[in-house]
């Protein structure tokens, strides 16, 4: 079964797993040790994690793409995913901050400490999976696809992100390893669309990430719900990724490139000491800061909402 | 449920900050900004805010104050490590205490203006007071790079502190011979530096600073930094001298600042490396 954080977080310094045989031969032995490596993601940071074996990625993506192609003889992915902006940044009455929400990629910290103790207590291969894009805008490894093997999600209308049936949005990053250990089951059940969308499409034809968004009318998502269960979506990710991700290395080239086509000085200028300029290179620079700009689907998706409602 | 012992949780908050890194951990009565320009209260982004968690540390390490190349402090300046544990405060706040709670970013709204004034915080917090250089001065550690947690928990606020660190006797005593302060000496507003004022029966007063003048010095290797070498690069017509400065050393730093935020933010510490507010433990073996 795949784990979540259930208690405060003591720190995110590696503690010691509960149980550590240093071998995953046998069964019982294997599940032990499987959940001393999730403890220890836990402890490190992540919200939830899960495993996902690795050979079950090959149904779902091409060579090139699967585990194997960056670790040959990965058996396993440890998959660990965290909150984003805190429910106060949700709370902001100030829209820009929640741009600025001081994301701090705890599951990339917790990928991290896995994969340093698996190779360290348990001499196997171990490493973080890659995630940021190499080509175009594709990750080597999908992070969502790693996120619904490992049993921690499932895909949504809104903008594909894989809602925790828990916690909803959860940013994820993953690490891949030689290692045999026991994997989660994917979920039976889609965590989207949840019952008060479904009430709520079949009085007005849409759910409220489409209200919010509606890809006929100047945004991103829609969809059609069938006996609670989505029988179709689309989702508009060129139109999606300009909103979401302003701020940041792909507004910076943009802006680099309108400066190099720029004839006049004056015009240059204005440019270039711009606000818009300005908040792109802060962007760049402090990246954990500013991951996404907009988080409108995920503001009004009901699940996990319950969480965010804090004293 | 009662209410848990506020003063315990308090005390187990600061302790834990002070554990993880900060110098100095207070708490300070969100009240104290409300005339803070409309935007920029700590209510205007979250509306729950109770109280502000100020952390305070990650100065220059003594060594680094030593080092004779100026290339050694143009590098470590950053105030990212005081923001990685606020947000981590904050984290904890709300996942083990169910209160808001939010780690105010560093990074600027618009119009580069910052969404909190975290010296005004500071000081409403006691971390420390003004100062005639500019940032807040703490009576032991001087010079403290800052981060504020704005939380919806009900926290008694520590200050402000009932006196200020600046200016120091020695400043008082430097002022009374020479009419400057190490601060103003080192960096005089009416010969091309950015600081001036006047020392009146121990108190600061007519303060001059040139703001424009010390951002464009203390982030010269930063964004604006960028800009201005980008805006020359642009510039220039002739292609071997655009070539030059793209791959010259000041735009390859400024790349390196901007990229490499977490260890260099500021360039210039001129008027903190004559402050003696905590210059005491700056000098080691």
């Amino acid at each position: 079964m795949a784990s979540h954080e259930t208690g405060p977080v003591a720190g995110t310094g590696q503690g010691e797993a509960p149980t550590d045989t240093g071998d995953a031969g046998g069964s019982s032995t294997q599940e032990a040790v499987t959940e001393g490596i999730k403890h220890m993601a836990l402890r490190s940071g992540a919200t939830v994690v899960g495993i996902a074996a690795a050979s079950a990625f090959n149904e779902y993506v091409p060579a090139g793409h699967r585990p194997t192609d960056f670790l040959p003889g990965a058996r396993s992915v440890v998959v660990a995913g965290s909150l984003g902006p805190t429910n106060a940044a949700w709370q902001s009455p100030n829209r820009r901050l929640m741009e600025i929400t001081g994301y701090d990629f705890r599951e990339n910290v917790a990928s991290l400490v896995v994969a340093e103790y698996i190779e360290r207590h348990h001499g196997y291969l171990a490493m973080q999976a890659p995630a940021l894009p190499t080509s175009g805008q594709h990750p080597p490894m999908s992070m969502m696809l790693a996120a619904v093997l490992a049993g921690l999600g499932t895909r949504s209308i809104a903008a594909n992100i894989i809602l925790n049936p828990t916690y909803g949005l959860l940013y994820y990053a993953a690490a891949i390893t030689t290692m045999p250990l026991t994997p989660d089951h994917q979920m039976e059940e889609n965590v989207c669309p949840a019952r008060s969308c479904v009430k709520m499409y079949e009085m007005e034809g849409r759910t409220p990430c489409m209200a919010v968004c509606p890809a006929d009318d100047g945004g991103c998502i829609d969809a059609t719900i069938t006996e609670g269960q989505i029988t179709s979506s689309y989702f508009n990710r060129e139109r999606c990724s300009t909103r979401a991700m302003n701020f940041g290395i792909r507004g910076h080239i943009k802006q680099v490139e309108m400066l190099v086509n720029a004839s006049d000085i004056a015009e240059r200028k204005a440019l270039l000491y711009s606000d818009d300029f300005c908040r792109n290179l802060a962007a760049v620079g402090r990246y954990k800061e500013s991951v996404a700009q907009c988080f409108e689907c995920m503001r009004v998706c009901p699940v996990g909402r319950y969480r965010r409602k804090l004293k | 449920m009662s209410d848990p012992d506020w003063n315990e949780v308090k005390e187990q908050l600061l302790s834990m900050a002070l554990k993880r890194g900060a110098d100095v951990a207070c708490v300070g009565d969100p009240d104290l900004l409300a005339d803070a320009a409309p935007g920029q209260r700590p209510i205007d982004l979250l509306p729950q805010t109770r109280s502000m968690i100020v952390l305070a540390g990650s100065a220059p390490r003594a060594g680094e104050w030593h080092s004779p190349r100026s290339e050694v402090m143009e590098t470590v300046g950053t105030a990212d490590r005081m923001t990685a544990l606020g947000s981590s405060l904050a984290r904890h706040i709300e996942e083990s205490l169910g209160y808001y709670a939010m780690n105010v970013p560093t990074a600027t709204d618009a119009d580069d203006r910052a969404f909190l004034d975290f010296r005004a915080a500071a000081v409403a917090a006691g971390v420390g007071g003004p100062s005639l250089a500019g940032p807040v001065l703490h009576p032991e550690h001087g010079f403290l790079y800052l981060t504020v947690v704005l939380t919806s928990l009900p926290l008694a606020p520590d200050g402000p502190l009932e006196q200020r660190a600046c200016p120091a006797p020695s400043c008082v005593e430097m002022f009374d011979t020479t009419r400057r302060t190490p601060c103003t000496a080192v960096c005089p507003i009416d010969e091309g530096g950015c600081l001036g004022g006047e020392i009146s029966e121990g108190l600061v007063i007519g303060r001059r600073y040139d703001e424009a003048r010390c951002r464009d010095r203390v982030y010269h290797y930063w964004v604006p930094g960028y800009q201005a070498a980008l805006e020359r690069a642009l510039s220039e017509d002739d292609a071997e001298r655009r070539k030059m400065i793209l791959y010259g050393s000041f735009f390859t730093r400024t790349m390196w600042s901007i990229t490499y935020s977490n260890v260099s933010q500021g360039q210039c510490f001129e008027c903190m490396r004559v402050c003696p507010v905590g210059s005491e433990g700056r000098a080691l073996k």
